[in-house]
């Protein structure tokens, strides 16, 4: 049998039209250049037969980097055929997989809500059992955490020290409940009202915070929504969980040059709902505490309608308000507002 | 006859006749094909716990670098996915060793980054050297030979000097670093060369400021005295920043493709933008639609359309170029710079 192609050498670059003899015993045995009228032969030579790939020309490499390239597929599968000891076999699945139109229907589908498990539920229980249970995650403590945010957004709080006194003492009962996280509170002013837990425990109201808020009941209600977020690992759990997303898609889409906006906006979505569903669960955490203590649940309502009020000021005669609730980090006020109506009953 | 003796002839019959040809590159390949071969990638990937993406890749790799061709004959990608698995699990043990590290002693993981902050050109290199090794056409492949000290300065000198004379040397930045790349690199024993200059990538950068500055400054103006306005304006400026970006893109491939030579032969891209922004357009809306599962087909068709535009005007024959000497390199190089988002 003769199969015709093209022979390079790979020492030059130069194309040499060529047939490919194969025996009766389906043994490659020659190669014939048929413009040199020359024949090289193969007898003793190890040889591996490339995959199959879409319509992609059909390679054999030989011992010294010789190539016979051609387009005969069906020549070449029945030489891979006779052939058991070749590593293409197992490649040919491959190719069969690719080329049927049903599997490839049932594998797109599987794909899709493999996928959609994964990101649903598969990267974020992971991520709460790796937080949770995991020694070096749970006690991972950037001790440092606060000094950086005090080098780089905070300034000392202006509050006078009596008014920050009177709130320790407010929250003093509360964050003893909570001895084994080890938390505090800390004052700063230098970000607009905020209020945050830091991994390490360290919870900070700024002092545009304390100031929006009328009440007492106010203050507790977020501090209980913080203490949620410090409870349930939030922290680290997202720092689990956007490890775990990127190198998810570093897998699918096989290399990092394609993370554009493609790639990069599904990205930073689902980093968004996974920063909403934390807030959500922190606000259910501080509802739940509200409860337990007796303390107004309109207290929370307030709370997120104050800071509403305040963030609409701030950002008066901006546009894109819509556009920015999309990219949120926090889910919208009226939810939250939706969710303590819910939670009554 | 034994083979040796065989090609020794196929040597002394080079064809050395002069003709000069202007080829077009061709990529034949097809997005409903390479879908399929992308989803059983993920699939399989997915399925074996990322283990299989090794193969995926070189099968993604192999599909685009077959399908291409100059001169009808195609490129091949050579890499064995063992040898990429090896450095893709190095790689991820890495990255978790740091992550760890950088919640449990956050001290030594930023020593750690300080460190790994120099070896980034080392590993750039590497990578480098990987893939033009894996490539090949004609059954010739590439080489890529570059120096730690050239590395460091493109990549970090000549940036950080661009950004301090508030970018009039950063044109000059970005010329220096294809410099760096396409002059180390080889296909065979025969070194690429560029030859930009300064005013080309300067013009570049220049003619983008004067239309953001053309159409920015009266759309400022007239959204600053008349509010209404403000829902269009905002619009306009997507559109604008949308048209500069296709703007600097087209050039600067236009411009790169050029400069480009390869011992005799020289190189010349045609990108025009209203045919770019076609294509990325069409992709974009296409993979929003279909949620993604276009992504593969938007694929094939950007390196089509982008194959389209290349030519390569000869000048002898190409049958000439022969191979360098065998060199081992590591696919370590290449998965450290993926993992870490350098490369």
């Amino acid at each position: 049998m003769l199969i015709e192609g093209i022979y390079l050498d790979g020492k030059t670059s130069k194309r040499n039209a060529a047939r490919l003899e194969v025996n009766s015993n389906h043994k490659i045995t020659a190669i014939h250049l048929t413009e040199q009228q020359k024949i090289l032969s193969f007898e003793h030579q190890s040889y591996v037969v490339e995959s199959r790939l879409g319509n992609t020309p059909r390679e054999i490499t030989f011992d010294d980097e010789q190539l016979f390239v051609c387009d005969n597929h069906e020549e070449i599968d029945k030489l891979i055929t006779w052939q058991t000891s070749n590593s293409s076999n197992q490649y040919s699945w491959l190719y069969h997989l690719e080329n049927n139109s049903k599997l490839i229907f049932i594998s797109t589908i599987t794909t899709v809500i493999l996928l959609y498990g994964i990101v649903v539920y598969g990267i974020p229980s992971t991520a709460k059992l790796m937080a949770h249970n995991v020694p070096y995650f749970t006690s991972a403590q950037l001790f440092s955490s606060l000094d950086i945010l005090d080098e780089t957004v905070f300034e000392p709080s202006t509050l006078p020290a009596k008014r920050q006194q009177e709130i320790r003492t407010l929250v003093a009962p509360y964050l003893s409940n909570h001895k084994s996280l080890q938390p505090k509170l800390e004052f700063r002013s230098g970000m607009e009202a905020n209020a945050l837990a830091l991994p390490n425990g360290v919870i900070v109201f700024t002092d545009d915070f304390v100031n929006l808020t009328q009440t007492d009941d106010e203050l507790v209600a977020v501090l209980f929504h913080e203490l949620g977020h410090l409870t349930q690992k939030h922290m680290t759990q997202r720092i689990i969980q956007d490890a775990m997303l990127t190198i998810m898609v570093i897998f699918i889409t096989g290399d990092v040059e394609t993370f554009d906006l493609v790639t990069g906006l599904p990205t930073l979505l689902l980093d968004l709902t996974y920063s909403r569903e934390f807030e959500t669960e922190a606000d259910t955490y501080a509802l739940t505490l509200l409860n337990k203590h007796d303390i107004p649940l309109q207290s929370f309502v307030d709370a997120m309608t104050n800071l509403e009020n305040y963030y609409l000021k701030e950002n008066e005669g901006k546009v894109l308000g819509t556009v920015n609730d999309f990219f949120s980090t926090h889910p919208k006020t009226s939810e939250r507002i939706i969710l303590v109506e819910t939670f009554k009953e | 006859m034994t083979p040796s003796s065989g090609i020794s002839a196929v040597q002394n019959s080079i064809n050395t006749t002069k003709e000069n040809r202007s080829i077009g590159f061709e990529f034949r390949g097809d997005g409903m094909e390479y879908f399929k071969i992308w989803i059983v990638n993920i699939l399989l990937t997915i399925v074996t716990l990322g283990i299989y993406s090794a193969w995926a890749k070189v099968r993604n790799n192999r599909y685009f670098y077959s399908n291409l061709y100059l001169d009808s004959d195609n490129f091949r990608y050579l890499a064995d996915p063992i040898t990429i698995l090896k450095g893709r699990l190095i790689a991820v043990a890495a990255l978790i060793g740091y992550y760890i590290m950088s919640l449990f002693l956050p001290i030594v993981a930023g020593g750690l980054a300080i460190a790994l902050l120099f070896a980034i050109p080392y590993f750039i290199n590497q990578s480098m050297a990987f893939n033009h090794r894996m490539s090949s056409y004609k059954n010739i492949q590439f080489r890529f030979k570059g120096s730690y000290g050239q590395a460091f300065m493109v990549i970090y000198v000549w940036p950080i000097l661009g950004i301090l004379t508030l970018g009039i040397l950063y044109p000059l930045a970005l010329l220096k670093a294809n410099e760096y790349f396409v002059r180390n690199s080889a296909y065979g024993t025969s070194k690429f060369d560029f030859n930009a200059t300064y005013k080309d990538y300067g013009m570049i950068f220049l003619t983008a400021i004067g239309i953001t500055i053309a159409v920015g400054l009266p759309v400022a103006l007239i959204a600053y005295f008349v509010p209404a306005f403000s829902v269009i304006s905002s619009l306009l400026y997507v559109a604008v920043y949308f048209a500069v970006i296709i703007y600097v893109v087209v050039s600067f491939t236009n411009v790169f493709y050029a400069s480009l030579g390869l011992i005799e032969h020289k190189f010349e891209a045609n990108l025009t933008m209203v045919a770019t922004a076609k294509v990325i357009l069409t992709n974009l809306f296409l993979t929003i639609i279909t949620l993604g599962l276009y992504l593969p087909a938007a694929k094939v068709r950007m390196t089509k359309y982008i194959c389209s535009c290349l030519t390569m005007h000869t000048s002898g024959s190409l049958d000439n170029f022969s191979a360098a000497e065998k060199e081992n390199i590591s696919a370590l190089g290449e998965e450290f710079g993926q993992v870490f988002d350098f490369a």
